[in-house]
């Protein structure tokens, strides 16, 4: 990072203090992470190494059965980190480096996936590529095995590559096409631009996507609850270990045992993309992105791409569809039961309450993960890093684990106890029965928790990207921080804060393992609604259930391109020019 | 929006003290809260009908047996919910043994039989089911076999990849499955020489459990794959994926009745098959007790108990004044293995594990 600290603890303090106003937001975002983020946490951990615990690690840790599952695990999320970020490049490379046609078309389908649903794309899969799959046996009369590790890489890749895409797409952007320029006019191939200027200067990002779905594909259980058939995983072993079994200890002990890797390989990356920061030196590009005109290199990019789109359509098309046949993939008789069933009846309203638990929960994720990441870009304090690091937890700890921490650190108040004045709830009840807002509380906060990280992720990347010193002219000529970040950061980094609110919504619109044990009977999810018609092989409502819900997010993704969105000159032009 | 973000730190400030000066909402009066076990549509019309019958507001959340026990263990000290509404008895069994269950006597029990209810009061069934065989009549008529009517009918060869089953760690369902099938070997082991079979205590031997899991070895060559939820075989032997899905056989009318009839069908295994108690029980120091009981009460009779079949859950009533349906299986028609719900419960985590650790590991890619 830029801001290199020579300065000590001491007069770090004495420089924040020097503009109240930032120290305020600062102690506000440490309270933050600290109970949303750390308290349920530790509360988990807890679990894990009490006297009943410790045995059940070692148990674990020389059962063949678990190791297997370890495996299993691992292997899935490297294979989803790498084809994931391989297909989020290539979208993105494509999308920005390339001139061929249907470059619009492309980049919405490319954005679809982020509204996922949970089980849709697997379950819609299922439908057309399983073993009496509408594609797989209907057309080529093959009975294909999807179920395991094949399918989940298909689905898992489809559902994730969104988030990579949208963080290199951003970045690769922001590239100064001058640095092309210059390298041309000193006579570099195309190829050699590509691997010695455009590849470094984009792995910041190819990094930090592959830490996402890395610890996004291990962390998932909608996916592999639906596909992945007798390949097992840790997190559908925690689902299955309390569903199952009744044993919260055992579920402590692999959620920490699924911590390891999680959180291992988010630090690996992030002392290697700290190493291997590059800047660029101005605040915005300036010029239009040299394209590759090579025909073979251009065109067989082009269909790869294409084809990934036609998958994607192909899949969305079928959820679509199947909400209004009698039993999709079996028989296609029109009907508008499954609709009648979500909106007049038991899905009203979980409609009602995702929605607005979502839209309270967006501009919360979207502007705490940006001043964050303003504050942990440019500002020197101490604890810095811990700031970061404790905010990222929210996307490094998989969600179930969040999810259990939060039943463990919230069901009962939080209270300290004082002289004279005697117990004082700090915290009240936010899990379970008569929780505060009937549980509304606790599901905000893990949604604001869980899509926190994907708006300071690209905040930080998008402001690495951007010089300090503009910041430093604003400061200089007399403006305060808060009128700093808001007249010259915000604006500078308005593609990410859009991003991250689009992610925001559609993470929290679509999160299933994070919020299965906060439901209570006042508050009922989407998500959940769509688990329990899946388990039920009702397929068509669980499709009716997806398409209504991707309705909502488009709506709210239009709103939000509407109200951040393609008001700079920069956005603009690079609407105009695609 | 410019004006928004001018104030974005006032913004974020007032949020995070709203946090912690929000007041908890008080409980209201005549309100119910029900944990519901079994179907979606079922625990709807169930907490609609007593509402309209009482006048009390009534609330349910639907959770899978295990995960209500989770969350009653969880919240022991504050529990969230009165009444817990069916699910498989032994996840009752064990809520009792843990304490979080309170005892009633219910007026309405005494006309309950007594193997559907707990002798202590603890729990009373509302529901009974039996296992079945739910096939695909045009995968099987591809396969040129028949839909299974025994055990062993399931072994064969042609069907290699064909059956499915829920994973006895995750579902009641397959437990039941394996439970029978120790049954099973119990009888055959007794038949042949008495006190092989069975302990003095009644329970299946040793002996018994190792012929099961010989069985479930020879079956597992046939299963394409062990899925979590109980159910859910169901809904592949319906999509075509596979021809023969072990589940209970009120699951597969379901089915048939919500869009799959002329593709699925059910048999039963002749040599007997296994069955569950859909329990009840009021949580211990739950809120609304008084409204818990009147549930109770309510969901005994037979009324209440009719339900069911009006939105296709075809478990057969407990109450032997209440309507079967036509399409429910009625138990006295096939052959019912004698269940030991107490040896069974004893037993489950130890062939749980070694299930997972002599059948259902997973193969490498």
């Amino acid at each position: 990072m830029q801001a290199t600290s020579l300065r000590n603890p001491v007069q770090q303090i004495r420089m924040i203090m020097r503009d109240p106003l930032l120290a305020i937001v600062l102690l506000v975002m440490i309270f933050f992470v600290i109970v949303a983020i750390l308290l349920p946490l530790l509360a988990m951990i807890g679990a894990s190494v009490s006297p009943e615990g410790i045995p059940v690690f070692s148990e674990y840790l020389t059962s063949h059965v678990y190791l297997e599952i370890i495996r299993n695990t691992l292997v899935l999320g490297a294979v989803i980190g790498t084809t994931g970020t391989a297909v989020g490049f290539l979208m993105a490379f494509v999308q920005v480096k390339l001139d061929v046609p249907f470059k619009r078309f492309m980049h919405i389908v490319s954005l679809v996936p982020v509204i996922s649903p949970p089980f849709a794309l697997a379950t819609a899969t299922i439908v057309l590529f399983g073993r009496n799959g509408s594609i797989s046996r209907g057309l080529f009369g093959v009975r294909y095995d999807i179920y395991g590790l094949d399918g989940l890489a298909i689905v898992m890749t489809l559902s994730f590559f969104t988030i990579s895409y949208l963080n290199l797409r951003g970045m690769m952007l922001a590239l100064d096409p001058a640095l092309d320029e210059a390298a041309t006019n000193l006579g570099a191939n195309k190829w050699r631009i590509f691997r010695t200027v455009t590849l470094p200067m984009l792995m910041p990002g190819i990094a930090s996507s592959f830490l996402l779905l890395f610890v996004e594909a291990i962390a998932d259980l909608g996916n592999p609850l639906v596909m992945a058939g007798n390949y097992e995983v840790l997190a559908t072993r925690i689902y299955v270990t309390i569903i199952g079994l009744y044993d919260t200890t055992g579920a402590a002990v692999l959620s920490v045992i699924l911590l390891v890797p999680s959180l291992s390989v988010f630090i690996v990356q992030r002392y290697w993309i700290s190493r291997m920061s590059v800047v660029s030196v101005t605040g915005k590009p300036s010029g239009t992105p040299q394209t590759i005109d090579h025909p073979f290199v251009k065109w067989s990019l082009f269909g790869l791409a294409m084809g990934i789109c036609l998958l994607i359509v192909l899949i969305y098309g079928t959820i679509v569809h199947g909400a209004f046949v009698t039993v999709p993939g079996v028989r296609w008789d029109w009907t508008l039961d499954h609709f009648d069933f979500v909106i007049n009846g038991i899905g009203s309203q979980a409609m009602r309450d995702t929605t607005t638990l979502s839209v309270i929960a967006t501009p919360i994720a979207g502007l705490v993960g940006m001043v964050i990441a303003f504050l942990v870009v440019r500002k020197e304090f101490f604890g810095r890093s811990a700031l970061d690091f404790g905010t990222m937890l929210g996307i490094a700890v998989p969600g179930t684990i969040i999810g259990i921490g939060y039943i463990l650190m919230f069901n009962t108040p939080v209270s300290i106890n004082l002289p004279l004045l005697g117990d004082i709830d700090l915290i009240p009840k936010l899990t379970g029965g008569r929780a505060v807002f009937g549980g509304a509380l606790a599901i905000v906060l893990v949604y604001v928790v869980r899509s926190t990280p994907a708006a300071l992720r690209s905040g930080t990347a998008a402001l690495s990207q951007i010089d300090p010193s503009i910041e430093e002219a604003s400061i200089s000529l007399g403006a305060d921080s808060a009128r700093t970040f808001r007249r010259i950061t915000l604006p500078l980094i308005r593609p990410a804060f859009l991003a991250g609110l689009i992610y925001a919504f559609a993470r929290s619109m679509t999160t299933i393992s994070a919020i299965i044990f906060l439901t209570t009977p006042q508050t009922k999810i989407m998500t959940q609604q769509i688990l329990n018609e899946v388990e039920n092989g009702r397929y068509g409502n669980a499709f009716a259930y997806c398409v209504i819900l991707i309705g909502i997010v488009m709506v709210a993704i239009s709103v939000l391109y509407f109200l951040v969105g393609s008001t700079t000159g920069t956005e603009q032009r690079i609407e105009g020019g695609l | 929006m410019r004006k928004f973000f001018h104030h974005i730190p006032l913004t974020l400030i007032i949020l995070s003290m709203l946090l912690l000066v929000i007041a908890p909402v008080s409980a209201q009066e005549d309100t119910l809260t029900v944990l519901c076990t079994p179907q979606e549509d079922w625990c709807v019309e169930m907490t609609a009908a007593f509402e309209a019958e009482t006048g009390i507001q009534t609330n349910y959340v639907r959770l899978s047996s295990g995960e209500s026990l989770a969350r009653i263990r969880a919240s022991q000290e504050d529990p969230e919910f009165s009444v817990w509404w069916g699910g498989p008895a032994d996840a009752f069994i064990a809520a009792k043994e843990e304490g979080l269950l309170d005892q009633y006597e219910s007026p309405n029990a005494e006309i309950i039989p007594d193997q559907y209810k707990d002798a202590d009061g603890y729990w009373t069934g509302v529901y009974v089911g039996a296992l079945g065989f739910c096939s695909n009549v045009d995968i099987l008529d591809e396969l040129g076999v028949d839909a299974p009517t025994s055990w062993a009918d399931l072994l064969a060869p042609e069907l290699e990849g064909f059956v499915a089953m829920a994973h006895p760690a995750t579902s009641g369902t397959a437990f039941t499955t394996f439970w029978t099938n120790v049954t099973l070997a119990a009888d055959a082991l007794e038949a042949e020489e008495e006190g092989t079979g069975y302990d003095e205590d009644g329970a299946p031997t040793q002996a018994a459990v190792d012929a099961a899991f010989e069985y479930f070895a020879q079956l597992n060559n046939n299963i394409l794959q062990y899925t979590r939820s109980g159910s859910a075989p169901g809904t592949l032997a319906g999509q075509g994926e596979i021809a023969v899905a072990i589940i209970f056989s009120h699951d597969c009318v379901k089915l048939q009745e919500e869009g799959f009839e002329g593709i699925l069908t059910t048999t039963f295994p002749e040599e007997g098959t296994g069955y569950e108690i859909g329990g009840m029980g009021i949580i211990a120091n739950g809120p609304e007790p008084e409204a818990a009981r009147m549930w109770y009460d309510w969901t005994l009779t037979a009324a209440a108990q009719e339900i069911g079949a009006t939105v296709n859950s075809l478990q057969l009533p407990t109450n032997p004044d209440a309507a079967i349906s036509d399409l429910a299986v009625n138990l006295s028609e096939i052959n019912v293995v004698d269940y030991n719900f107490a040896a069974a419960g004893a037993s489950r985590n130890e062939i749980v594990e070694r299930f997972d650790a002599e059948i259902a590991t997973a193969p490498t890619e």
